[in-house]
């Protein structure tokens, strides 16, 4: 108990609280502009619009961290909108007459903000599964029936709304939350969890071979996002003193969506920009009276022409300055030792789609360091059994053990936990993100740090952020490719992409790398290379490696094990002479007549087996 | 048992509409993996123009059959530039930019749209008498709208069209080929662009149609008559599994005669509640729609 009162978690506290000191500062300029400057009356109407962008940005960066950065499509926001605003303002004006200290507020937008989330919660837990538009059409869904729910309630004022709500909102309360939720999701986005969100928007699938819980990281970004947008309700409704159902339909939500999109996905600025653009853009046409919506969209249309990746695209403002720290002593990543036998032990598997059994009666046992290679012909099954074993698929029949633990009903990224990693037959990089973070993503499930450590910026979160930054630039270096440290993943050659995903794959300290046909596409030179390349990474990482490779000097060269799938049958099993000369092997690769052919001259003694 | 078949009735003319409409998002869908948010106003354009067209020829005045054939013959000619002109300006350049690019642009055109309508037509609802009033008739105790009927005929009668189109003419294949992949298709010399201007096309006369249809129905017209009936059809069109013809109009049917049950039996101000309800329970079982083919991905 002592470490928690002692010097270490007082100065995460301090460190903590420094790195929000000016933030922090910052609140007394703001009460001083509201003080000196807002509340005179020649500013009014000013100020009324500066509150109404700081509510636009604070919901257009919450709905940024699920439509831009997790890459999920959400346009149910002005929903959650609605559950902050109402929740806080009935508590509001059944709140005390005074509130000079503004407790009960702060009060009542945390309890907006937390009927927010909840309600996030409750939409996204069972939607998130669906994709793409599907998702998007359900949390409108979602949005209009909160709407008709608060329609229909009496102690939401039903059709006609509430009024009034007590106006402590004002442009200190608007700004502070507005700069706190730019910070919150900046914060967010740059740690191991940020990248995790990224992961989620690039591709799936690698996510979750690279050990990140999709389902759940999907799950907390629209919870957070909801609950900001809570936030932004509550102060909505307590700045403009009346809160009405019309004011939370679907139009509003495709408002925030367009702020989101138009400003860049992914980009806070972008959105904290565009949120001021698209507030201020209807008031600046006013004096067009009737036109003025027309314009708008005209001028939304034409921004959206010029500019379709929205206006900074993904990048941030400050990308335009050349900014990087790099400090700090790395921690030694923490060994388990090894205990188990048999690193894979896949017993009897077997796995039908609809008629067709794509492997069956599959078994196979991988010791740790071992390097064993599968080949086939085309169809043969081998990705599937790499599917199985990451448990991309569960199989039908049989069971596979991976360090001991039945891997049935585990998730993907859970497989990856256990020590498997994999790269992909059709590269499956993170195309939008630099090879650095290809590589820091694959740390990711290595990391403990909480998520409120890394909007605090605690010490643990430093630490292992310096590690990971180490750990992976080591990585690169290992596979040559530190040079393209802060390229994009999509604009490497192809042979440097097939070793970057070796490098993500490694990330994750496995115990066992799956190679999915990694010298496909590569040279004669390349190939040697490669060669080399594996049996140092066996050395290096003491891994063992599981090879699927069409290249056979390469498979002959490297692996002490072979094992051949024909059909999804093992046809034969053993070292690599043996299966050069096995009769059943060469009547699988070059069909039976030939096969036998061949077996002729060898018997005359014309070619060497 | 009375009560329940005009609500039966009532269901099947409302869902036709959203059917016309729900085939048009679906179309475009399919072809452009794109959700069409201004296809809702362009079935509300083909109302308006409806209107004009019916006080310019005296149509309103004195309705008549051929006067209402016109009157939709030109709403269709109409929302068929209108739909050209939508994918040609706001859609075809960012073809090639991300997909939420032109679903903020659809965006735009609605709210240009809806707001240009507003400047234009006003934004009170004005009566809408293009087709010819006539009594109900009665089926025992169950009435029939004449605008019930007519629209229910007029609907179906648009369907088999359309599958007809879709899956037995040169146009349709190539709208089928280029929506199961349309690099394949182009490389298979179908000409995309036409193609995906035929959709645009087709989609908004179905929409000029319906547009006409449900005026008649609640005989009223309004510049924002199209954003409830709008979304209402992509819902059905996402019940029915988005891209696939015959569950839009599955879609359509379903939510309006859910629709109609709940607000007969229940309350009409949990209307909307329901039928997003069901929407949600549907994908939550079925996450591709009730006729919609889920898709693996390949690892």
């Amino acid at each position: 108990m002592a470490g928690l009162f002692g010097g270490s978690a007082l100065t995460q506290a301090r460190r903590a609280l420094l790195s929000w000191l000016p933030f922090i500062a910052a609140i007394p300029l703001l009460w001083l502009v509201q003080h000196f400057w807002a509340e005179q009356p020649d500013w009014e109407y000013a100020f009324q619009n500066i509150n109404h962008i700081g509510i636009a940005i604070i919901l257009a960066v919450s709905l940024n961290l699920v439509n831009g950065l997790t890459g999920q499509f959400s346009i149910g926001h002005a929903g959650f909108m609605a559950v902050g605003g109402y929740v806080s303002a009935v508590l509001l004006m059944r709140g005390p007459e005074q509130d000079p200290y503004r407790l009960f507020f702060i009060a009542s937008i945390a309890a907006g903000a937390g009927a927010a989330a909840l309600a996030g919660w409750l939409v996204g837990k069972p939607s998130l599964r669906l994709r793409g538009d599907y998702l998007a059409i359900v949390t409108l869904g979602f949005g209009e029936i909160i709407r008709v729910i608060i329609e229909n309630t009496r102690l939401f004022g039903g059709a006609i709304g509430l009024s009034p709500i007590p106006r402590y909102a004002d442009f200190t309360w608007i700004w502070t939350a507005a700069i706190a939720t730019i910070l919150i999701t900046k914060r967010l986005r740059d740690s191991t969890h940020g990248r995790a969100f990224l992961s989620v928007r690039e591709d799936e699938v690698a996510a979750e071979a690279m050990g990140v819980d999709t389902t759940g990281y999907k799950v907390r970004a629209f919870v957070i996002s909801a609950g900001m947008a809570g936030v932004a309700g509550a102060l909505s409704g307590s700045f403009e003193g009346n809160l009405s159902p019309q004011s939370f339909t679907f139009v509003r939500s495709f408002e925030v969506v367009a702020m989101v999109v138009l400003g860049g996905m992914g980009s806070i600025t972008g959105s904290t920009i565009a949120a001021g653009v698209l507030t201020l853009l209807p008031e600046y046409l006013r004096a067009l009276a009737n036109l003025r919506m027309v314009i708008y969209s005209v001028a939304l249309v034409v921004l959206m022409l010029v500019r379709p990746r929205g206006l900074l695209g993904t990048r941030e403002i400050w990308d335009f300055l050349p900014w990087r720290r790099r400090k700090g002593a790395p921690r030694p990543p923490a060994k388990a030792p090894e205990l188990s036998e048999a690193l894979i032990d896949v017993r009897r598997a077997t796995i039908r789609f609809g008629g067709l059994t794509a492997v069956c009666d599959f078994s196979l046992t991988v010791k740790p360091r071992e390097l064993v290679a599968l080949i086939g012909p085309n169809g043969a099954g081998k990705t599937t059994v790499f599917n199985l074993l990451t448990g991309v698929y569960p199989p039908g029949e049989g069971t596979i053990l991976v360090r001991g633990r039945d891997t049935r009903g585990l998730a993907p990224h859970d497989i990856a936990h256990l020590g498997l990693a994999r790269t992909f037959q059709n590269i499956r990089l993170f195309r939008e993100l630099t090879a650095f973070d290809n590589v820091r993503l694959g740390c990711h499930h290595l990391t403990r740090e909480s998520m409120g450590a890394s909007v605090r910026k605690g010490e643990l979160a430093e630490v292992e952020e310096n590690w990971i930054t180490q750990r992976s630039e080591e990585l690169l270096a290992v596979m040559g490719l530190l040079h393209r440290r802060d390229d994009l993943a999509k604009n490497l050659p192809y042979g440097e992409q097939r070793r970057l995903e070796i490098a993500r794959a490694l990330a994750t300290d496995p115990k066992a790398l799956l190679l999915d046909e990694p010298a496909a596409g590569t040279n004669q030179k390349e190939k040697s290379e490669l060669m080399q390349l594996i049996r140092d990474i066996r050395d290096r990482f003491g891994v063992a490696i599981v090879l699927i490779e069409h290249d056979m000097k390469l498979v002959m060269g490297v692996s002490e094990r072979i094992l051949v799938l024909d059909h999804g049958v093992t046809i034969a099993q053993g070292l690599p002479r043996e299966i050069q000369t096995n009769p059943r092997v060469i009547e699988a690769y070059l069909g039976e007549k030939y096969a036998r052919e061949h077996a002729r001259q060898i018997a005359a003694g014309r070619v060497q087996p | 048992m009375a009560e329940f078949f005009q609500h039966i009735i009532n269901g099947l003319s409302v869902g036709a509409i959203y059917a016309l409409i729900a085939l048009g998002y679906t179309m475009v869908y399919g072809v452009l993996k794109l959700i069409n948010f201004a296809h809702g106003d362009v079935f509300m354009i083909g109302a308006m123009v409806g209107w004009y067209v019916a006080r310019w020829t005296g149509e309103s005045r004195t309705p008549s059959i051929p006067g209402a054939l016109l009157v939709t013959l030109a709403a269709m000619a109409a929302c068929a530039i209108l739909g050209f002109v939508i994918e040609r300006l706001a859609y075809r350049p960012l073809l090639s930019s991300p997909r939420l690019s032109s679903l903020i642009t659809a965006i735009g055109v609605s709210f240009f749209l809806e707001y240009g309508g507003q400047y234009v037509f006003g934004p009170n609802p004005r009566a809408f008498n293009v087709l010819p009033r006539h009594l109900a008739q009665h089926l025992g105790p169950v009435s029939l709208g004449y605008v019930d009927i007519v629209t229910i005929i007029v609907s179906v009668a648009l369907m088999l069209l359309l599958q007809r189109i879709v899956f037995h003419t040169r146009i349709g294949t190539a709208m089928r080929a280029v929506s199961y992949n349309s690099t394949v298709a182009s490389l298979m010399g179908v000409n995309i662009d036409l193609v995906i201007s035929f959709t645009f096309v087709l989609g908004s006369v179905l929409a000029a149609v319906a547009g006409i249809l449900y005026a008649s129905k609640y005989p009223s017209v309004q510049p924002l008559m199209g954003l409830m009936p709008g979304l209402k059809a992509f819902v059905a069109a996402v019940l029915g599994g988005i891209g696939n013809v015959p569950g839009a109009m599955l879609g359509g049917l379903v939510l309006g005669l859910a629709e109609q049950l709940v607000s007969g039996y229940l309350s009409s101000s949990w209307r909307d509640a329901v039928a997003f309800g069901i929407l949600i329970l549907v994908l939550l079982v079925r996450p591709s729609g009730l006729l919609g083919r889920g898709e693996a991905e390949k690892v």
